[in-house]
């Protein structure tokens, strides 16, 4: 074995790269012993004032960890099919769409089994032309932006400073969008009609056919990715 | 066997990927690409496209947050 070769690797690096400084690793266990211990403490205290916000503290650390170390990127997920062939990360969110949509369908059947009023109901807006035009638009954004909603949070937190510019034009466009809102609901958004699938294929039918469409996506994907590569 | 470095240190995810794809259209077969990047996203998918292209591809963590990918063009 050469002297450049670096262990178990077969890639012949010239002398320079080897010798370039490697910097020690840091030992963050005290830092993240601390983070820990704020983590819960924090957590305590928004409980004694409501401890649905606790559950909110809790579970999004749970996804902003999840979304860190499994690298699972929306955007990269309907950019890469085209960019470079690969579906890996979009037959990953069809996983998770299924399941969310099982999920949600468990607890909305749930409810009107028990003949409760159905959970998230008021998310059952009008789609039309201005669904997919904004889909389109945000599709364009979060590719320039390198990331998604989750994804800028996620590489803001991570130290990634040029999207920290993301977020805060994220924020500036959520305020607006939030302030002119009305405007664009009363003018586009009812102009569609709101479908709930379980007033149309009953509610065995809706999560058969939601989970046959997200089926036949993932297969597309899979063909898709051979295709392209092959 | 010549090498080339790419600093693609602040470039968010597609950038380094396709700055990668254009810097080995012009090199050499058994030439070496060093693309340094600090995105998180560009560590994952760099590495998983030049593999799939059938290059041989190594991974090294230089600092905290920080990696050199190092391609050899294999066609």
């Amino acid at each position: 074995m050469s002297e450049n070769q670096a262990a178990g690797s077969s890639i012949q690096r010239s002398s320079r790269s080897r010798t370039r400084p490697k910097k020690k690793k840091k030992n963050l266990l005290p830092q993240a012993a601390i983070l820990v211990v704020l983590v819960a403490v924090v957590g305590i205290l928004l409980a004694r004032t409501s401890a649905l916000l606790a559950v909110f503290w809790i579970t999004g650390m749970a996804f902003g960890f999840i979304l860190q170390r499994s690298r699972f990127c929306f955007t990269a997920s309907l950019r890469d099919p085209s960019l470079t062939g690969s579906t890996t990360l979009t037959r990953a969110v069809l996983i998770a769409f299924a399941l969310t949509s099982l999920g949600f369908w468990a607890i909305k059947y749930g409810a009107h089994l028990n003949g409760l009023p159905i959970p998230g109901q008021s998310y059952v807006v009008p789609i039309s032309l201005a669904t997919a035009v904004g889909a389109f638009m945000f599709g364009i954004g979060m590719v320039i932006a390198g990331g998604c909603a989750s994804g800028t949070l996620m590489r803001v937190g991570e130290g990634f400073i040029m999207q920290v510019l993301s977020l805060l034009f994220f924020i500036i466009g959520s305020l607006w969008g939030a302030h002119d809102y009305g405007w664009w609901k009363l003018n586009f958004m009812l102009d569609g009609k709101a479908i709930f699938m379980p007033d149309i294929f009953g509610w065995i039918g809706a999560i058969i056919v939601q989970l046959l469409i997200i089926g036949c996506l993932f297969v597309a994907a899979a063909k898709w990715e051979e295709k392209k590569n092959s | 066997m010549a090498e080339y470095e790419l600093d693609c240190l602040g470039e968010a995810c597609p950038v380094p990927l396709i700055k990668a794809e254009k810097e080995l259209d012009k090199m050499n077969v058994g030439d070496v690409l060093i693309v340094a990047i600090d995105h998180s996203c560009a560590m994952k998918n760099v590495p998983e496209w030049a593999r799939k292209q059938g290059h041989n591809v190594e991974l090294d963590e230089v600092d905290d947050g920080e990696w050199e990918v190092v391609i050899e063009k294999m066609k």
